[in-house]
């Protein structure tokens, strides 16, 4: 019995992201995987302890480099209940239409890495393009591509341009338009049914025990989202469902992304109804001398790759005193990982890692 | 026609060949991966510029370092440098490896990349948009003309000193020196030394 | 709910405080000795998923601050557990025989702030290599000074024109 170590380095066609895995493998199969993260660690939660509370901001949203408005959103929501602000209603109604918006585009480059580490080039380059339209609406909305800057604590940065809310209905009826092409090439095609289907089979008691959350759970069929369970902004008054499936393997993950779209476009519309008129912006003290009183507390938002989390202590000045992340993929990254990788074959490991919709710099910070 | 002129009438549509089919490594470093998948695909294609993503270094002479660079990622950098071979380009994107960026005080990113790898063209921003990553690529077909992009040149006749600079920050490094280092100069400086601190 | 909870964990364990700050949010705190019974108590309750482990450095006070964050899936409460141990020479019991997924948490508090925990089986670096300075995310290691002892001293590469 011989075993070898091999390197799946940094540098690495089927590697999304800097992140590198010893595997020990004999033959074919492997004996054991130890990952190997820190290539990405900047000292983030030391680096914001040296700036004031108001300029953590253009900071904090480099963590998840995907999707950067989660992480804005739950540090402007902690600020908020550390400091007692109240958030107009208007501004609430905005910060769903983004965090929506940003969770499709999350969704929609989670598919083109699937489907370009399977061997689907042409679902690839229609998820790819797509996601590009949601990025012009952000520009015209806060004027940038990536890295908005958008939602500060008080409310968002500034109201609505005009003819907004239409652009963004003709952009979701024509992605809708176009989810039987998507289904008949990628998501219910019968080859990629093939290669997902009973790949990295996790059951329901395990992935409650190893504390999984996201689509990892509920692809498990436990129904359990934080906009259910501790609803914050708007997530009360509009309608949604929660799509579980029950098997719990690659390809029941994927099928659950493809109807958590759909579940937000749903809430994109009835937002854009409902939306009422009035202010968008409270206006703070002067932010560059703020102190906000003793404290700490903990949020947490459903992202979308399960839940994350802020535990933020103040001690009365002008910077935090101490900021820790609670990030989905630390977890999905560093503990279900290689117990799923145990046992499994060499060609299966890209599979099975962008499946668990692991995002690199949120494992190092 | 003499030696030098026919020289020179095949060495320009070699330049040409060899300029529109810059093929880059994959290798993402950074903040700058989530710019890459929309410039590779269908929307700002980049294989119109003749750049498209390789597997292996070995095929590659474009090599973008998208984004700050951490002391873990830079050994991973400089070995795939060396293995590439000659000639070969770097560009480096957003404003982190010009002078550390907004990680300026963190201990464990690199502050001035130039003093480690030889950059030929940067890129600023935070993040670059598509159309200035091809803006980038066409001032490097026009630096390539003129001659001027001599990164890799500078690499093997400075080789000393760059390699002094990496062991400064890893101490000594596990694989061998590229290039042969003058070592007759190297001795002699340090007998140099030493005898002076045995002399006090 | 939460207050018949609160009324149990009273009777039973001496030394620890139970408040409610906010809503949906239960604040224990306890001694080193009471930790890992109260970690079973709550398990046995239904809170079996153990979101994060966190640690705060109070350098004036000399103490680390350890906060266990549990919640369940049958009700939307969350609890941090605070215990707290002396900074000179820091050491806690492992939890990994009743939580699996603490090991990387510790291992983590171990590599940035320098707590040792007994019995916990894989202690080794995450994401430093070669470091060898003080444990990085204490209040008292300055980023400032070492970045410019470090980076600042390598010269650049110039050339001769």
């Amino acid at each position: 019995m011989r075993e070898l170590e091999l390197f799946f380095g940094p540098q690495h066609p089927g590697m999304v992201g800097n992140f590198s895995i010893t595997l020990k493998v004999e033959g074919d199969r492997i004996l054991e995987a130890i990952p190997n993260p820190g290539y990405l660690h900047r000292g983030f939660e030391k680096l914001m302890e040296l700036r004031n509370w108001i300029q953590n901001f253009p900071f904090v949203c480099r963590i998840n480099v995907v999707e950067p408005d989660s992480m804005e959103a739950v540090y402007a929501m902690a600020v908020e209940r550390l400091a007692n602000i109240e958030v107009p209603e208007r501004a609430k109604y905005i910060r769903t239409i983004v965090l929506e918006l940003a969770r499709l585009a999350s969704h929609l480059f989670g598919a083109w890495a699937y489907a370009n580490m399977l061997g689907f080039d042409t679902p690839a380059q229609w998820a790819m393009a797509d996601r590009d339209h949601i990025l012009d609406l952000f520009e015209e909305l806060t004027g940038a591509r990536v890295y908005h800057i958008y939602i500060l604590p008080g409310g968002v940065r500034r109201d609505l341009p005009d003819g907004f809310e239409e652009k963004v209905m003709y952009f979701l009826h024509a992605l809708a338009q176009k989810l039987p092409d998507y289904n008949e090439t990628f998501f219910e095609n019968r080859i990629f049914y093939e290669r997902a289907k009973n790949i990295g089979k996790i059951k329901k008691e395990e992935a409650i025990e190893w504390a999984a959350t996201g689509q990892v759970l509920r692809a498990t069929g436990v129904k359990y989202d934080i906009r259910k369970v501790e609803p914050y902004l708007v997530y009360d008054k509009v309608d949604f469902d929660i799509p579980t499936r029950e098997d719990g393997d690659a390809y029941s993950r994927i099928l659950v992304i493809r109807d958590e779209m759909v579940e937000s476009a749903k809430i994109i519309m009835q937002c854009i109804e409902k939306m009422p008129k009035g202010k968008v912006y409270e206006r703070l003290p002067n932010p560059f001398k703020w102190k906000i009183p003793k404290g700490e507390t903990y949020v947490r938002v459903e992202s979308s790759r399960g839940e994350l989390g802020l535990y933020m202590v103040s001690n009365g000045g002008n910077t935090p005193y101490r900021v820790h992340f609670r990030t989905p993929s630390f977890n999905h990254g560093l503990f279900i990982l290689p117990r799923l990788l145990k046992g499994a074959s060499i060609a299966d490991v890209g599979n099975i890692m962008i499946s668990l919709y692991v995002v690199a710099p949120e494992i190092d910070r | 026609m003499d030696r030098k002129s026919i020289i020179k009438w095949i060495k320009e549509p070699g330049k040409m060949g060899h300029k529109y089919s810059l093929w880059a490594v994959y290798f993402c470093t950074g903040c700058g991966i989530i710019e890459i998948p929309p410039v590779i695909t269908a929307r700002w294609d980049a294989e119109r510029f003749g750049v498209i993503p390789v597997a292996t270094p070995r095929q590659a002479n474009l090599f973008m370092i998208t984004g700050y660079v951490s002391l873990k990622t830079l050994k991973a950098i400089i070995r795939t440098y060396e293995q590439m071979p000659e000639p070969k380009y770097t560009v480096a994107f957003g404003s982190c490896p010009i002078n550390g960026g907004m990680y300026w005080d963190s201990y464990n990113t690199i502050k001035h990349i130039d003093k480690y790898i030889p950059i030929d063209g940067w890129i600023a921003g935070c993040m670059p948009r598509p159309e200035a990553i091809f803006i980038a690529v066409t001032k490097l077909w026009m630096m390539i003309d003129k001659g001027e992009a001599t990164g890799y040149i500078r690499y093997r006749k400075n080789y000393k000193f760059y390699r002094r600079n990496q062991e400064k920050l890893f101490g000594k490094l596990p694989w061998p020196p590229l290039y042969p280092i003058d070592e007759k100069e190297d001795e002699n400086g340090e007998r140099i030394e030493k005898k002076n601190k045995e002399d006090l | 709910m939460e207050k018949e909870l609160k009324k149990r964990i009273k009777k039973i364990y001496k030394n620890t405080q139970v408040e409610f700050p906010e809503a949906n949010r239960m604040v224990i705190k306890t001694k080193q000795e009471n930790l890992l019974p109260i970690l079973e108590f709550l398990k046995n309750e239904g809170f079996r998923q153990l979101k994060a482990i966190s640690c705060v450095d109070w350098i004036e006070e000399k103490e680390f601050e350890l906060i266990y964050h549990l919640s369940s899936l049958n009700s939307p409460l969350h609890i941090m557990v605070k215990v707290r141990i002396g900074r000179e020479d820091a050491q806690i019991e492992t939890i990994i025989k009743i939580f699996g997924n603490a090991q990387i948490y510790e291992r983590e508090i171990h590599e940035l702030f320098g707590v040792k925990f007994r019995g916990n089986p894989n202690l080794s670096p995450l994401f430093l290599e070669n470091w060898q300075s003080i444990p990085p995310f204490r209040k008292d290691f300055d980023t400032r000074e070492y970045v410019k002892k470090k980076f600042g001293e390598i010269p650049f590469v110039e050339e001769k024109k």
